[in-house]
């Protein structure tokens, strides 16, 4: 018999970022000394507090997290939404996904990015443009969580629904519904990824304010250490949305057994 | 009041057979699941329907249910003032394999059909505590299905069904997964609320011929999409035990009979 060792896994995993930064630090201490690379090129993560400082004083931290929030937001949320609706009618009509499903297809063998400088010629170099790229790389990954979440209904419990006086809304909203939402709510997750990457692309390709501007700005300047304080903001903005997500699945989705507690260890 | 409750009248049924692209005007290769089948229930029949695998006793229950629909004839309710077009809370379906619906607790399972149909909330309240306290499971009101036993989440079936107060019960062998103790409780259960209320008409799918003798009014013994035997049991409830011969050989009669109709 191996003998369990009790810890916290919430004081583990501060610890462990805390290591990751402490030795973050010790090898930059340590570069300066040794000099392998040129030592501006490799801030820590006091070079990088001392930034995120400066930013904050000349007041433009908030403007530039804002600007891509705001942006992220906006194409995340239409993204799902149409994937919603989309997915909705493809699961409930054969037809239609008949219809759609060698387009999308088409679609989805395209890398998003590469429609980065036709939606800048079509939209314009400023907000519509960056949205419309989010929401389409938002758009087409999420519509087969959808359909898939829809048809993961067990018809038996439409049956019983029905026989206990549902009305076709309340078999919507009752069975439909919370039948797909697991699909839909880990559909989110995955796309977030998505969606953040395409943030950053758009922003890289003409902005003037936000998360991947800043990136491209400090490469002209050789300023690595706005690039590392940016990553760490992108970094901290996904992690927040992400774990947004994963709080509304473990209110909504409660009810469900998770396969791993099935044999105690 | 023995008005006709469920009056089934010349049913055809049949379903695709996929391995083989035939159209469906291809009549003389048409297997018909039920062929022409005629059946009246009247109001307050107790029914069992017996039969082997296959022999067309869930398809009935289905068509009646309105989840499928007669290729050919009607089924009628309530002394023909009704047709059935597609499934209503007025026929209450207990399902084998339970069908709770796994994001809802025990409470809200059973509250299901009286919520949908707008009740009063105090009045949800009352009928989710009656049939909780009726499958003695006042202790798991807050669990989730997935929580639940096998019999348990049968018992919760089985009042969610009861929860509406449908005039028409179809149950679809719904103690057969259940141990034998819980099964005759159960039993009982059913019995006593069947008699309790004399708008209430009960068609029931059993493997065992033993429960079908000890339950029905009526026992239907159906062998290729036909009726082979329609016989009421008179005896009294109280004497059906496997003590009495009298019950013995009604079971015995039925078991004859369906190993004739195993061909």
């Amino acid at each position: 018999m191996n003998k369990k060792i009790a810890y916290n896994s919430a004081v583990v995993k501060i610890i462990s970022i805390i290591c990751f930064v402490v030795v973050w630090q010790l090898l930059v201490m340590f570069n300066n000394k040794a000099q392998f690379m040129n030592p501006t090129f490799l801030p820590g993560p006091i070079q990088v507090v001392k930034t995120i400082v400066s930013y904050l004083q000349n007041g433009t931290f908030f403007p530039n997290i804002a600007a891509s929030l705001v942006r992220v937001l906006k194409g995340y949320a239409a993204g799902i939404v149409i994937a919603i609706i989309l997915g909705y009618f493809m699961a409930k009509s054969k037809l239609l996904n008949d219809i759609l499903d060698p387009i999308l297809g088409f679609f989805g063998s395209i890398p998003p990015y590469a429609f980065c400088p036709l939606f800048i010629i079509w939209f314009g170099i400023g907000e519509n443009s960056k949205i419309f790229l989010i929401g389409y790389t938002t758009l087409l990954p999420m519509i087969g969580y959808v359909v898939q979440g829809v048809r993961s209904v067990d018809p038996l419990l439409i049956r019983s629904a029905k026989s206990l006086g549902a009305s076709e809304m309340q078999v919507f909203t009752r069975v439909l519904v919370p039948s797909a939402l697991p699909y839909i709510l880990n559909g989110m997750k995955v796309c977030l990824g998505l969606t953040f990457s395409a943030l950053i692309v758009a922003e890289m390709m003409g902005a003037n304010e936000g998360l991947g501007y800043i990136i491209v700005n400090a490469r002209n300047w050789f300023l690595v250490s706005d690039m590392f304080m940016s990553l760490v903001l992108i970094a901290a903005l996904y992690t927040a949305m992400k774990q947004l997500i994963v709080f509304a699945e473990s209110k909504l989705t409660s009810w469900q057994k998770s396969g791993m507690d099935a044999i105690e260890k | 009041m023995a008005y006709l409750k469920i009056d089934v009248k010349d049913i055809h049924k049949h379903y695709e057979d996929p391995s083989r692209g035939r159209s469906k005007k291809d009549a003389a290769e048409t297997r018909y699941v039920l062929n022409d089948l005629n059946l009246e229930i009247y109001n307050h029949e107790f029914i069992c329907l017996l039969g082997h695998s296959g022999c067309g006793k869930s398809t009935l229950l289905n068509l009646i249910a309105g989840y499928i629909k007669p290729d050919k004839g009607s089924i009628l309710l309530d002394g023909g003032t009704k047709t059935v077009t597609g499934p209503a809370a007025d026929r209450a379906v207990v399902f084998q394999e339970h069908a709770l619906f796994p994001w809802y607790t025990v409470e809200e399972n059973i509250a299901f059909g009286p919520k949908v149909m707008k009740k009063r909330k105090e009045e949800i309240e009352q009928i989710v505590d009656k049939y909780i306290s009726m499958i003695g499971l006042e202790e798991y009101r807050k669990a989730y299905p997935s929580q639940l036993s096998g019999g348990m989440k049968q018992r919760v079936g089985i009042a969610r069904a009861f929860a509406n107060n449908a005039g028409i019960l179809l149950m679809d062998e719904p103690f057969s997964a259940l141990d034998e103790f819980t099964r005759s409780t159960m039993q009982q259960e059913l019995l006593k609320i069947w008699g309790a209320d004399k708008n209430v008409t009960i068609v029931f799918i059993t493997h065992s011929i033993e429960e079908a003798v000890l339950l029905a009014d009526r026992v239907i013994v159906m062998a290729e999409g036909k009726i082979v035997s329609d016989e009421h049991i008179t005896m009294d409830r109280q004497e059906r035990n496997s003590s009495n011969p009298e019950y013995l050989a009604e079971v015995e009669k039925f078991r004859v009979m369906l190993q004739e109709t195993n061909i």
